[in-house]
């Protein structure tokens, strides 16, 4: 045993040290000016961004792809990517900063980036296009560029400069793909960038107030879908996206920047260790109350994984009791429904629930997810309860009777309290697998822990720190559902 | 009190087939009564004795239980069953209740008492059957004879009148037997009604008032031990009272394992309740067959009860031989009651009876 799991660490250093010597292609590095330069070299890029679809037409490059921008940097920070593509205005000069990268030389293609609409609302796209005429006529529209896009904003980043309408009652709901600043990005419960003051614009423009739901790249979804009236988060116009909604007039070309780490800062400080602590954790937490994403987002999981455990060991009696029938086909449809369930994954189930079952019955999507969850609860918790019982032996149930207990009083009287004793385990295993689980909810335009920690990253762009206190969280979590579990449970349900 | 009318029970399988298991009973028990049904294996005793109770729901004729007939429709069932308790084979304590908690669990629960009203009962119980220091230890650290005893007590604490006992001794070591039949003495000798499903012929024949011989799905012949025992009026009767049981070795040679069938003749003696024999029996043997015997084998020893007689004995066979083996008888005459020597179609035999 100990000696394969030191064999397991030994290939682990070995991969590892490979990786980190590999990407010493310094010479290139330093003379990196056009994108001929790229040849040989590992690209990180967002997937299926623009740059993800243009670099893969070349095959001369190891093209690494990530979700989130903060993975990317992270990428780049531990050497396991040479070169980071993205636009130019996401790192900008504090955090490149902060980390050590630079811009080693900007791109000549230029990409058309507008709001998208849906197909059958082509009014709204005139409306917007009448506002962009008018912005750029009184040169409101240069002043906003000038504000966001030029690293002015750094000083005075949550400036207000449009005014936006409030009232009413038949809000226009946006789709946000990122949460990045300049475009669109969100301090606390407010909604902030370039695209979302072009949104307010829209929004006075029309007098219907703005809703804003961040969904990542699944927003073209929830726009296809009727879940939102348009898109924002520097959508590049690209033909593909054009056959499926309607782009309003770019508001600007936007140019890739190709980030690499700059050669002369190691971005070792010279602080001490507990003040690195502190700062990150200042950084992570306290500015911009970033806690209170936290504090959120675990609200969101409680509320989620407690009413999903509830409902779910409910129907879960149900699907116990199919399966338990007499009749075949009863046991036929548990059979399947608990076939279904284990088949299907979780994720799958709750972006078909939302983006397809339950699109326009005006349930939120905590109330999809805490569905999605009961029904695979169910499903789970079924099979628990019926292995349970059915490891009771069939003796107890008869000495019930014969004492003269009725049916119903000898299942709850002799056969359950036996059967919870041993179902117990199992149960809460499947408990704390559910709060695991729904940490996919952020699919669905929910912020909750995972999606909070995520939220953070992307605004410090510090991989580490979010992380480790979501999972302390979970864990904490998950200690508790056990502690509740043991205290709802009856010791000794006997006399 | 019980009056049983056409009873019948069928089994239909899933595949079409069926299998009638009561075929006619027809029997009446009155108060007070102590019925040993015996007979060989699946001739339907524990059938009948869990369609009186309704846990195996007859097919077909009446039972009346003091005069209504329990298998009307809307018939409280659990009503009945508070008056007739049942021993089961496996005793079906509940495990996860201490010995006293499974006694004084039902007169709380459907009897209403009050705690300490059952527990002063249950521990009378418990004395009863001689397990009050086991009031508050989990069924899982007793013994087979003391769970069934365990089960007993509570089957009394519902104060039943009459009590059904599903073989109550099958499941039970052959040590442990006896502990349990001693309890059933008394509840018999108490008055109780009961109806005793049960391999224990001579238990059964001391007992009971009366005894069923269940044979092919009806109550074969009814009287009381000593006609069943001693004048059975039928052919099927007769062959299963006066059967004798009996286990055979062969000695081949010197390499017999003779202390397996040591141990084998002692757990016969235990199991056909002759245990004070054993001693004796493994004596007999190892004088015929190391000193008196010596000389001949193949050898073929048997062991022998006739359960209706009481009567033991040992049979030492040897093919071909045409005179006894034995010269002097004397060192067997202090051991043994009686020593026949005998010629048979296939060689010589000396039978020790016991």
């Amino acid at each position: 045993m100990k000696k394969a799991i030191s064999f397991i660490f030994g290939v682990l250093l070995l991969s590892v040290s490979c990786l980190s010597s590999c990407s010493s292609d310094k010479d290139k590095l330093a003379h990196l000016h056009d994108e001929q330069g790229l040849a040989g070299l590992r690209v990180a890029t967002s997937t299926g961004s623009c740059y993800d679809i243009e670099l893969s037409k070349r095959d001369d490059i190891q093209l690494l792809l990530f979700n989130s921008d903060a993975d990317q940097l992270q990428a780049l920070l531990s050497g396991q990517a040479d070169v980071l593509v993205q636009d130019e205005t996401v790192f900008n000069s504090e955090i490149r900063k902060e980390y050590g990268i630079q811009i080693a030389f900007k791109g000549e293609q230029a990409f058309p980036t507008a709001l998208a609409f849906r197909k059958d609302e082509p009014d709204l796209v005139q409306a917007m296009n009448a506002v962009l005429a008018t912005m750029k006529e009184d040169g409101t529209l240069k002043q906003l560029k000038d504000f966001w896009l030029t690293e002015e904003y750094l000083d005075n980043r949550l400036f207000r400069h449009i005014p936006v309408e409030t009232t009413g009652d038949n809000p226009l709901r946006v789709a946000c793909v990122v949460n990045l600043a300049p475009i669109s990005f969100v301090v606390g419960k407010e909604w902030y960038g370039l695209e979302v003051d072009l949104a307010r614009a829209l929004s006075s423009y029309l007098h219907r107030p703005l809703e804003f739901k961040l969904y990542d790249m699944s927003g073209i979804m929830a726009l296809k879908n009727g879940l939102a009236d348009l898109l924002i988060g520097g959508m590049f116009v690209t033909p593909e996206r054009q056959m499926q909604f309607l782009f309003a007039e770019p508001y600007h070309n936007f140019h890739p920047a190709y980030y690499i780490r700059n050669p002369e800062v190691k971005a070792t400080s010279t602080a001490g260790f507990w003040e690195k602590i502190g700062k990150s954790l200042r950084r992570n937490l306290v500015e911009e109350n970033r806690w209170q994403y936290i504090t959120g987002g675990l609200l969101e999981t409680l509320k989620i994984t407690f009413f999903s455990i509830l409902l779910g060991s409910v129907l879960g009696m149900g699907v116990c009791a199919l399966s338990r029938s007499r009749r075949k086909w009863m046991r036929g449809v548990a059979g399947f429904y608990s076939w279904f369930m284990s088949s299907i994954p979780i994720l799958v189930l709750l972006l078909i629930l939302f983006y397809v079952v339950f699109v326009g019955s005006g349930l939120s999507p905590a109330t999809v997810a805490i569905i999605a969850f009961s029904l695979d609860f169910a499903a789970g918790a079924g099979e628990i309860y019926s292995t349970s019982l059915s490891a009771i032996p069939h003796g107890q149930t008869e000495a019930g009777l014969a004492l003269g207990f009725t049916r119903l009083q000898t299942f709850f009287h002799i056969v359950l309290p036996q059967a919870l004793k041993r179902g117990l385990p199992l149960f809460q295993g499947q408990c704390i697998s559910l709060l695991k689980g729904t940490s996919i909810v952020g699919y669905i335009a929910i912020q909750d822990l995972t999606r909070a920690g995520d939220l953070i990253r992307s605004r410090t762009f510090d991989p580490f720190v979010p992380l480790l206190i979501v999972t302390l969280i979970y864990f904490l979590l998950a200690w508790l559902i056990i502690l509740l579990l043991k205290l709802v449970t009856p010791k000794k349900q006997v006399l | 009190m019980i009056t049983v009318r056409h009873l019948s029970k069928t089994y239909h399988n899933p595949d079409g087939t069926s299998l009638t298991v009561l075929k006619d009973i027809n029997c009446e028990i009155g108060p007070g009564e102590v019925i040993s049904i015996i007979g060989p294996s699946g001739t339907g005793k524990s059938t009948f004795l869990r369609a009186l109770n309704l846990l195996d729901a007859p097919t077909g004729g009446e039972i009346l239980f003091n005069g209504e007939n329990i298998l009307a429709k809307g018939y409280p069932v659990h009503k009945l069953r508070q008056k007739m308790g049942m021993v089961f084979q496996n005793f079906n304590l509940f495990d996860h209740m201490t010995v006293l908690e499974n006694i004084q669990y039902a007169p709380v629960k459907i009897l209403g008492k009050s705690k300490a009203e059952a527990r002063e009962e249950a521990l009378s119980l418990l004395r009863k059957v001689g397990l009050a220091e086991k009031a508050d230890v989990y069924p899982d650290s007793l013994s087979g004879g003391q769970k069934q005893r365990v089960a007993i007590a509570r089957c009394l604490a519902m104060n039943p009148e009459v009590i059904l006992f599903d073989e109550p001794t099958s499941a039970l070591d052959p040590t442990m037997v006896g502990e349990v039949l001693s309890v059933m003495r008394q509840l018999a000798r108490d008055g109780m009604t009961m109806l005793i499903v049960t391999h224990e012929m001579k238990f059964a024949r001391d007992v009971s008032t009366r005894i069923f011989f269940m044979y092919d799905g009806y109550i074969h012949e009814d009287g009381t031990p000593k006609q069943l025992f001693e004048n059975p009026k039928r052919s099927a009767t007769k062959a299963f009272t006066q059967r004798i049981r009996r286990e055979v070795f062969e000695v081949t040679g010197d390499d017999f394992d003779f202390q397996g069938m040591y141990t084998a003749m002692a757990r016969f003696c235990i199991k056909n309740d002759i245990a004070q024999k054993r001693d004796k029996v493994e004596s007999l043997c190892e004088l015929m067959i190391n000193d008196l015997m010596a000389g001949y084998r193949p050898m073929t020893v048997r062991i022998n009860y006739k359960e209706i007689t009481n009567e033991a004995s040992l049979d030492f066979m040897v093919e071909k031989l045409e005179k006894s083996p034995l010269n002097d008888q004397s060192k067997l005459r202090s051991l043994c009651s009686d020593v026949v020597e005998e010629a048979t179609t296939r060689g010589f035999r000396v039978k020790l009876v016991l």
